[in-house]
């Protein structure tokens, strides 16, 4: 492909004009140019990023002071993602603005948020797919505790998890070998594998907003891999940790945890999964 | 107990959550489910007045006809209809291993089947609170 | 100088009940589920009797009542839709109190006020449709107003 080709094709994704000789000639395009003065520029815009603050220490008498909204205008490109204006705030007009973030690639789980009324890693949204004419609203994750602005306590979550045993439990000897495991049997948790424990679902969920005990779709999910691992003898112990009046005959199946989920796990189908085990008492 | 009163007042406000279908229909599910259950207590009082006379019955029942009663029981159906069809769908979410693929396109086919019988019924209610 | 008196990791606040190892939950959800499919049967059926057939509303009067709980059939549907959905409108009220009443006290309060409603309606509502009398006589052996023309029959 030639670069003329490639810059075509390029400038035809981010819907603009491109003349005979290639070069583009959008609305934005003609910003850039026009600003820095040379073709082939980069297209940016302005959004309004509306953030959710909170800080405690805010308060002069130290009782805690309600969180309020604070808008912040970003220049943004259209590669760049949430996270990306969040950290362009962070670095070039508020440092004091606080969230969580590790990787910045959608594997470590820390940048879950509620971005335009939804659970979604920042990190993964791109800012031009959700509508960047309006302001976009960034809030914590509902349901556990603030403890500054994006920043919540995740402690809740974690004890849930902790309490389902995500760990291979065995009895006898250590094998010498490895322990097999065929496809069809591997392919039974498959799906619950990929969760990386970002707490969107959990804090999706409605019965978890209001009742801070139930165990939430991820510590479910979680249970769920080793209950229906062939190689865990653990199922029996988990499966009582869940039938729990806090455990999955909470679950009111609102799907929020399924459109929520970042690594597109099937938890209401999970949930389904661990509730027939419970009820034939087969795993 | 102290702790736990302050941690929950910092959750902050913030906006509606946008669930989609799923969580939608459940908050009509409750809602409805509230509501027949408050009729429910007051049906089988004003029901329970047959033992005590014929009259006493008879006197309440017909201060029931009127209009805004009318479209009160209208709407009662309308209730009863949807948390009925709904928890059918909730019911094969939870018992059919297609359920939570499907729940969605179940969701249309409970408001379909719920449009295809309040249309009848609302026709034959409605004539018989307006037309006497 | 003393140092900081810092709180021990994973000493948090947020404790679980114990779990009291019954079954107690899932046998409500299940039963939640059994009778409301046999709930929708029940109570479309009454809906469409009452309030579809014959005169609709406006046939609704003692003699109606009378003559529908004449017949054994209509006594045990009826009956079974008071049990039945007084204790699944029950259960599903304790889940919502359950969801969103903070503090223990008012659950307790709520809970009890529920339960209390639930024994009244159904006791009531059952002691109605046994000791019911289509052709109720008064003192004097007559008739009462309002009783069903087919009792002087």
């Amino acid at each position: 492909m030639s670069s003329t080709a490639r810059e075509k094709s390029a400038a035809k994704r981010n819907g603009e004009h491109v003349d005979e000789n290639g070069h583009a000639h959008g609305k934005a395009g003609e910003e850039a140019s026009s600003e820095n003065g040379e073709l082939g520029a980069i297209p940016s815009f302005d959004v309004v990023m509306r953030i959710r603050r909170y800080n405690a220490e805010d308060a002069e008498d130290g009782t805690p002071v309600e969180a309020r909204w604070e808008d912040f205008t970003v220049t943004l490109h259209g590669t760049d993602r949430v996270l990306d204006a969040l950290h362009k705030i962070k670095w070039e007009q508020d440092g004091s603005l606080s969230f969580r973030r590790s990787c910045a690639h959608g594997v470590c789980g820390s940048d879950a948020m509620r971005i335009n009324g939804v659970n979604r890693l920042a990190c993964k949204v791109l800012v031009k797919d959700i509508n960047p004419d309006k302001p976009i609203t960034v809030e914590p994750i509902k349901g556990l505790p603030v403890e500054k602005d994006l920043v919540v306590d995740m402690e809740p979550f974690f004890q849930s998890y902790r309490e389902v045993m995500p760990f291979l439990i065995t009895s006898g000897h250590q094998p010498t070998r490895e322990r097999k495991q065929s496809q069809e049997e591997r392919e039974r948790f498959d799906d619950t594998t990929k969760c990386i424990l970002c707490a969107a679902c959990t804090s999706s969920c409605p019965v978890f907003w209001t009742d801070g005990q139930y165990f939430g779709p991820a510590a479910i999910v979680n249970a769920h891999r080793f209950i229906f691992d062939s190689r865990d003898e653990g199922a029996d112990v988990r499966l009582e940790v869940l039938n729990d009046r806090e455990g999955v005959w909470r679950c009111r199946t609102t799907f929020n945890c399924s459109e929520a989920c970042p690594r597109g796990i099937q938890v209401t189908k999970a949930i389904h999964e661990v509730k027939r085990a419970l009820l034939t008492r087969t795993v | 107990m102290a702790t736990e009163t302050r941690t929950r007042s910092v959750v902050p406000k913030g906006t509606l959550y946008r669930g989609r279908e799923g969580m939608w229909s459940w908050v009509a599910h409750r809602i409805t489910g509230l509501l027949i259950f408050v009729f429910l207590l007051v049906h089988v009082l004003d029901t329970s007045l047959v033992r005590v006379a014929p009259e006493a019955y008879n006197v309440v029942i017909e201060t029931y006809k009127n209009p805004v009663v009318g479209l009160g029981e209208a709407g009662l159906v309308g209730a009863v209809l949807f948390h009925a069809f709904n928890g059918i769908r909730v019911m094969l979410v939870d018992f059919w291993s297609g359920g939570p693929k499907y729940h969605r396109q179940m969701l249309w086919a409970v408001g379909a089947l719920w449009v295809l019988l309040m249309v009848p019924f609302l026709v034959r209610h409605l004539s018989h609170v307006f037309g006497g | 100088m003393a140092a900081p008196l810092l709180e021990a990791p994973r000493s948090t606040p947020y404790r679980r009940s114990t779990s009291r190892r019954s079954n107690y939950e899932m046998y409500s959800w299940l039963f939640m589920r059994l009778s409301g499919a046999v709930l929708a049967v029940l109570v479309i059926g009454h809906l469409f009797v009452n309030l579809m057939v014959g005169d609709g509303i406006n046939g609704l009067d003692f003699g109606f009542v009378a003559g529908k709980w004449a017949s054994p059939f209509w006594q045990v549907w009826d009956l079974a839709m008071l049990w039945l959905a007084m204790i699944h409108g029950s259960n599903g009220v304790r889940t919502i109190i359950n969801d969103y009443t903070q503090r223990d006290t008012t659950r307790m309060v709520l809970k009890t006020l529920l339960a209390v409603a639930l024994v009244f309606t159904v006791v009531l509502g059952t002691l109605v449709i046994f000791t019911f009398e289509p052709c109720p006589v008064g003192p004097d052996g007559a008739l009462l107003t309002g009783a069903p023309s087919f009792c002087a029959g």
